[in-house]
């Protein structure tokens, strides 16, 4: 028993080990900030696939899928799937409201035409709609001055319905970034430009299109004047950025995806028009759909694939049907939102696993500086080595003090390094905003400690003792530093290390990965056990002769 | 015994031939020079070192320590001997009260510590009372002076109740009269019958033993 007593007081009684414990913890920290935060924004990849996309897409760009009425039916009989929805998705220019005069600005951006329904019952188009009234939950910690205090509830209604409920006409939801309008605030609202006054819904856009004509030619350009009816917020600022909701039936008509007549130019009819032969069905270039719950997306696919191949199958046998769905394959693609982004997802989930394996590193400084700093210790220790040894302790017993001595510091710094990792993720939009945006009374407590440390040290290095002036120097210096470049950063306007245009969501992840978290606690105690080891033989086998005569 | 240490190449041979029989409550000084081997001598009788490989064996109640088994050593050092050293040799972490427990708790098995804890702790504060000690007993031994610092060591080794006390220079630090104080302790615990074998280079403080033995030359001379 007097192992713990030991280990307790060679703990409590000096500072090297608290050093230990801190390095300990930072190693630990820095792991799991480093993967939650890579780990969080795949999450952040993959639940959004399904927010803006559903679970599986089957998707046929530029001439789109005929019939896909028929085959929305055919998917909505499956058990495996909860809903679909028709999408039309095009490239087009919208003519913003703004600068005030006559030359406005041109933003490109991707038009999804949809059934506003059924496709938010694919999508999580409904959360999505920022202009809302809040909720009492919503209330309790919304800034004072957020616009949407005063919203009613007929703004989301027109969002809902992509209809402008004043003049009865369709209405565009354009994405929160796609105005240069539209302000993000640090606790992440939005505040249009000068003082709500470009705020979207009370504006107009036109919109144009560039239709492709069946042939891969581009036809005559299509514009039209939509009343802006509300704006979608993902977080994936990619798609906040350059999306914007359309009503499908005008986005077909805009993009020749309409239904229209077939006719045969060399006959014709009791008119002496060309003779109507058939119809050319309305086309939507995507069918999202979601599965239903518990139904894995892979599961959903395997499904599709055999229904896709059926609705074929019967448009092929049907007379009456003049144009017929591309059989898979050429062009025509059914894969979930996963696989669809799997060049873009993939990469990811290889850095992440090369980051686990170059942060594994940090297991070697931990058990190299346990190892280093338990060296010296059991040098300092050696007289009580001997001591011990005199009254007894077998040499397993004083390894154990050291290796205990490791498991403790390897634990403790474990905890703290969890702690601290928790702390840092949880609160890392914050941090980055700080950056962001320095707060100067920081710069202003750091120069005052800076100050403090520098009286301390004149007035404890007057002896001429070099250490209180190390010291001190080394703590006035480091605020000093600390004070400077806080005020450089005001100055020059803060740094933005997550730039949502590169990183594709306005906020950080914050979600700390457990399952990480768990596996370095174990590691950095495990190394620091390994570390300890070394230290502990050396003790055990010290002579205690030569102990006892150790000065 | 013989016992030859080597000193980078050398070979330094310590005790050449040194034979001691020591009885049951029996006090011998062991007397001679600096360098002459008592304290070898002391730290073979105390299992610390070891004999030269044929170089005679250390024999405690008729039992050769070399035949005894490693965890049987470990009891002998903590239950049988207690050590008395010259630079006292405390746990500068450990309050008073703590050294003083120390062999206790190197001795008590983890399943015992909660049942014995509390009669260890008295008897370690009994030791140190009787020893003048009762006001120091939280205090740390940087915080004591020489001749209270080897009153704590000498409560330590007596922790255990050991049979036989080996004290290597115990008044060999300390001034005068502290060392007469620390010499009528040894004396108390020698008349309560504890055997004691005590190395010295003072032929006063020898002079106070049931028997005086000379080491000179790496042997014994009565």
């Amino acid at each position: 028993m007097y192992h713990a007593l030991l280990t307790n007081r060679y703990l409590t009684s000096r500072v090297i080990p608290l050093i230990a414990v801190a390095a300990v913890a930072l190693c630990v920290a820095l792991v799991i900030i480093v993967v939650s935060v890579m780990t969080g924004f795949l999450n952040m990849v993959r639940d959004s696939g399904r927010t803006l996309m559903g679970d599986v897409v089957i998707s046929y760009p530029v001439t789109g899928i005929p019939h896909y009425e028929r085959l929305i039916d055919r998917i909505e009989e499956l058990p495996e799937a909860e809903a679909a929805t028709p999408v039309v998705d095009s490239w087009g220019l919208l003519k913003m409201p703004y600068p005030d005069g006559a030359n406005k600005d041109t933003e490109t951006v991707q038009i999804w035409g949809i059934d506003p329904e059924s496709f938010a019952k694919v999508t999580g188009y409904a959360d999505t709609l920022y202009w809302r009234p809040p909720t009492e939950q919503q209330l309790k910690t919304m800034a004072d001055d957020d616009p949407r205090r005063q919203m009613d509830e007929q703004v989301l209604l027109d969002g809902l319905a992509l209809r402008d409920s004043r003049s009865d006409r369709a209405g565009i939801v354009p994405g929160i970034h796609v105005s240069v309008g539209n302000d993000r605030q640090s606790d992440g609202s939005i505040r249009p430009a000068r003082n709500g006054y470009w705020w979207m819904p009370q504006w107009e856009v036109t919109l144009t299109t560039l239709p492709i004509a069946t042939g891969g030619g581009l036809l005559e350009p299509e514009s039209r004047i939509f009343p802006v009816v509300n704006e979608f917020f993902s977080g994936v600022f990619l798609i906040d950025d350059k999306r914007a909701m359309v009503p499908l039936e005008i986005a077909q008509r805009m993009l020749h995806l309409d239904q229209g007549e077939i006719v045969d130019e060399e006959q014709l009819d009791d008119d002496g028009l060309p003779k109507v032969i058939g119809v050319d069905p309305a086309k939507a270039t995507m069918v999202l759909v979601r599965a239903a719950d518990g139904v894995e997306p892979d599961e959903l696919r395997e499904q599709l694939v055999g229904v896709y191949d059926a609705f074929r199958a019967e448009l092929l046998q049907d007379n009456n049907a003049f144009v017929k769905p591309p059989p898979q394959g050429m062009g025509l693609s059914i894969k979930t939102w996963e696989q669809q982004q799997a060049d873009f997802i993939e990469p990811i989930e290889k850095e992440r696993e090369l980051m686990r394996t170059l942060f594994s590193l940090v297991y070697l400084v931990c058990a190299g500086l346990v190892l280093a700093i338990f060296w010296a210790i059991v040098y300092e220790k050696t007289r009580d080595i001997g001591i011990l040894r005199s009254i007894g302790a077998s040499r397993f017993g004083i390894s154990w003090i050291f290796l205990r001595y490791g498991l403790v510091i390897g634990i403790a710094g474990a905890l703290v390094g969890v702690g601290l990792a928790y702390l840092v993720v949880r609160n890392i939009n914050t941090i980055h905003s700080a950056m962001g945006d320095p707060p100067m009374w920081l710069a202003i407590i750091m120069l005052a400690l800076a100050l403090v440390a520098i009286a301390l040290t004149v007035y404890h290095g007057r002896r001429g003792a070099l250490m209180p002036i190390t010291l001190g120097l080394l703590v006035s210096i480091t605020l000093i530093g600390a004070g400077a470049v806080i005020l450089i950063l005001k100055d020059r306007g803060g740094v933005v290390i997550w730039d949502p245009s590169v990183y594709y969501f306005t906020t950080i992840p914050n979600e700390m990965d457990s399952g990480t978290a768990i596996f370095t606690m174990i590691g950095a105690v495990i190394f620091s056990l390994i570390g300890a080891f070394l230290p502990a033989a050396k003790a055990a086998d010290t002579d205690p002769v030569r102990a006892l005569h150790y000065e | 015994m013989h016992k030859t240490y080597r000193l980078g190449r050398v070979d330094v041979p310590v005790l050449k031939g040194a034979t001691l029989h020591v009885k049951p409550g029996e006090w011998v000084a062991i007397l001679g020079p600096s360098g002459s081997g008592k304290s070898t001598l002391l730290h073979l009788l105390g299992d610390l070192d070891q004999p030269d490989a044929d170089g005679g064996e250390v024999r405690f109640d008729g039992r050769s320590l070399a035949s005894m088994s490693r965890r049987a050593r470990n009891l002998y050092r903590n239950r049988s001997i207690g050590f008395v050293f010259q630079f006292y040799h405390l746990l500068p972490e450990l309050n008073v009260l703590e050294n003083t427990l120390l062999p206790a708790l190197v001795g008590l098995h983890r399943w015992n510590y909660y049942r014995r804890i509390g009669q260890l702790r008295k008897r370690a504060t009994q030791l140190l009372e009787s020893f003048g000690l009762g006001h120091r007993l939280k205090h740390r031994p940087r915080e004591l002076s020489g001749g209270e610092r080897q009153r704590v060591a000498i409560a330590r080794a007596l922790m255990n109740n050991p049979k036989v006390l080996l004290a290597d220079e115990p008044t060999g630090n300390l001034d005068e009269a502290t060392g007469a104080e620390i010499l009528d302790l040894i004396v108390q615990q020698h008349r309560d019958g504890l055997t004691i074998v005590m190395v010295t280079h003072d032929p006063a403080i020898a002079e106070r033993a049931d028997r005086v033995v000379h080491l000179h030359d790496g042997r014994i001379a009565e």
